[in-house]
């Protein structure tokens, strides 16, 4: 595992993120997790499918969508919207929280348009994403960049806010001059915890709005999950959802694990 | 028998001292719409180059202002500051500024902290390298150079600290209570390393504490200060030969005179 994980994190990292170094939690998680699908199953068998279909059943179509071909293309396709809006989200989420927060001036200008712009969900704009990208990975990848933006954005805001002004005066009797330089070498690596937990939460939370951004009928694991439940196939919905959860779950791991690994310092 | 120094010395005659602190009539009021609060009010003396002057007052008498005005972190309100003939109008690497509470960079190692003002310098690399070798030697942490602040004690981030602001070669070290977070024990071991490293390095120092006795220890002239509105007292010398041992009776002398001054005054 850790020869092909690259530099940013080793196996030991990884096995971190997942909880594999306490063994008594992983028994514990896992008890839990079998706990749940006996559960499952006990009261499946009690329903019909249409209702709730048995964890045998979502493991059957499951298998079928992913020998099929379906489960993986429509995967592939919800990938190519989620990592450029995802990018275009934090990273234009992050740089206008810092920018906003360290300088009075843009927080001025800006603070009346961030509160009218605030409120508005991201699916509230499915019809610029059709009008401006149209139905396709742009348009979805906008819906994904909305919701990325927020989260990083006040993350990044209240990071920054929080820099203490007495690292400030240490790098300005340091020499560092001018606002970028004091950005770069002060503001940045003192937010930079702040910042990489709203990235996470935004990883998240982007995964969610894929959901959302294939309502107008973009293929994706969101599509199928509507399809599925428009034909009254629960257990290919369940399947799905599956995939999202375990596409979440591998993300969400590997980030702590670069975040960890970045934030070595704080250990 | 204490010196005493009656009067500021007004200072002009050490104008293009290299490293020569010249505070000019220096005062500063707090108005933020309330009453407005005179925090400082004409204080002026100088500080000859190579020459260890400690600032001593009860709390609240400005010492902290006085030493944010100088080293550039806040404007003044009168006066002017001089260092090297020079009006400060910001902060300057021409003074290395250590602060109570450390203020490391948590993100960089020890090493990369001593460092961080060197990279604003136009050094080589190698030239970089010499400094903080040579810098993490004069404190003694050598062996911690990869560690980061979080590992280290009070003392040892202190020492970080004044390794940090010596780096860049300041003519002047100017420090606001710099071992007050820090255990009695460790507090003698740094003002002794300090000295030690003032005598090798011949820098100037002003070094701002509450602690009499810190000051008899350090300097070679304290200046007093007394509060509401913050003003120097008096200037004492302190003629007691280093190294300077608590139980002389000189020294014992030299903290009752300068207690009694600070007790004294309202």
């Amino acid at each position: 595992m850790a020869t092909d994980t690259g530099r940013e994190f080793d196996g030991s990292g990884l096995q971190a993120g997942l909880g594999l170094d306490d063994p008594r939690r992983l028994l514990r998680g896992f008890a839990g997790l079998v706990g749940f699908v006996v559960l499952w199953y006990l009261v499946s068998l009690t329903q019909p499918p249409i209702v709730l279909p048995s964890p045998v059943a979502v493991a059957a179509e499951f298998r079928g969508q992913f020998l099929s071909g379906t489960m993986p293309e429509a995967l592939a396709s919800s990938i190519r919207h989620w990592v450029p809006g995802t990018i275009a989200g934090t990273g234009l989420g992050v740089g206008a929280g810092v920018a906003l927060a360290w300088s009075g001036l843009l927080d001025d200008v800006t603070a009346p348009l961030v509160r009218v712009l605030r409120p508005v969900p991201p699916l509230a704009l499915i019809g610029f994403a059709i009008a401006w990208f149209g139905l396709n990975h742009a348009g979805a990848a906008f819906i994904i960049a909305v919701g990325g933006f927020w989260i990083n954005f006040y993350a990044s805001y209240g990071a920054v806010e929080e820099v203490s002004d007495d690292l400030i005066d240490v790098g300005r009797t340091l020499g560092v001059r001018g606002d970028l330089d004091m950005v770069r070498s002060v503001v940045l690596p003192a937010s930079l915890p702040g910042i990489l937990t709203g990235v996470r939460t935004g990883l998240g939370r982007c995964w969610m709005l894929v959901i959302a951004a294939e309502i107008f009928s973009v293929p994706g694991i969101g599509r199928e999950i509507l399809r599925a439940s428009n034909n009254l196939r629960v257990d290919r919905a369940i399947a799905y959802i599956l995939v999202l959860s375990l596409m979440y779950l591998l993300v969400d791991v590997a980030f702590r694990a670069v975040q960890r690994r970045v934030l070595a310092w704080q250990a | 028998m204490a010196g005493v120094n009656r009067g500021p010395a007004s200072g002009d005659e050490l104008g293009d001292d290299p490293a020569g602190v010249v505070v000019d009539a220096v005062g500063k009021t707090y108005d933020d719409g309330g009453t407005p609060v005179r925090a400082l009010d004409d204080v002026s003396f100088a500080v000859e180059s190579g020459e260890f002057v400690c600032v001593v007052g009860p709390s609240g008498c400005g010492k902290t202002t006085l030493f944010r005005i100088i080293a550039g972190l806040t404007e003044a309100t009168d006066g002017e500051i001089r260092v090297a003939g020079s009006p400060v109008t910001g902060p300057t690497t021409d003074m290395g500024v250590v602060f109570q509470e450390y203020h490391l960079f948590p993100w960089l190692t020890v090493e990369e902290n001593v460092g961080f003002g060197l990279e604003r310098t136009d050094r080589s690399a190698a030239e970089r390298e010499r400094r903080v070798d040579e810098m993490l030697d004069l404190v003694g942490l050598t062996e911690f150079r990869d560690s980061y602040p979080k590992s280290l004690s009070g003392g040892m981030k202190q020492r970080v600290a004044i390794a940090r602001s010596l780096a860049v070669d300041p003519e002047l070290l100017l420090m606001d209570e710099p071992f007050g977070a820090v255990d009695a024990q460790t507090r003698e071991m740094l003002q002794r390393e300090l000295l030690d490293v003032w005598a090798s390095t011949g820098k100037t120092a002003l070094f701002v504490t509450h602690d009499v006795a810190e000051a008899v220890t350090l300097a070679d002239r304290i200046v007093v200060m007394a509060s509401e509105p913050g003003r120097i007292a008096e200037i004492v010398d302190v003629d007691v030969s280093r190294p300077r041992e608590r139980g002389d009776p000189a020294f014992g002398e030299h903290v009752a005179r300068v207690r009694d001054l600070i007790g004294a005054r309202p």
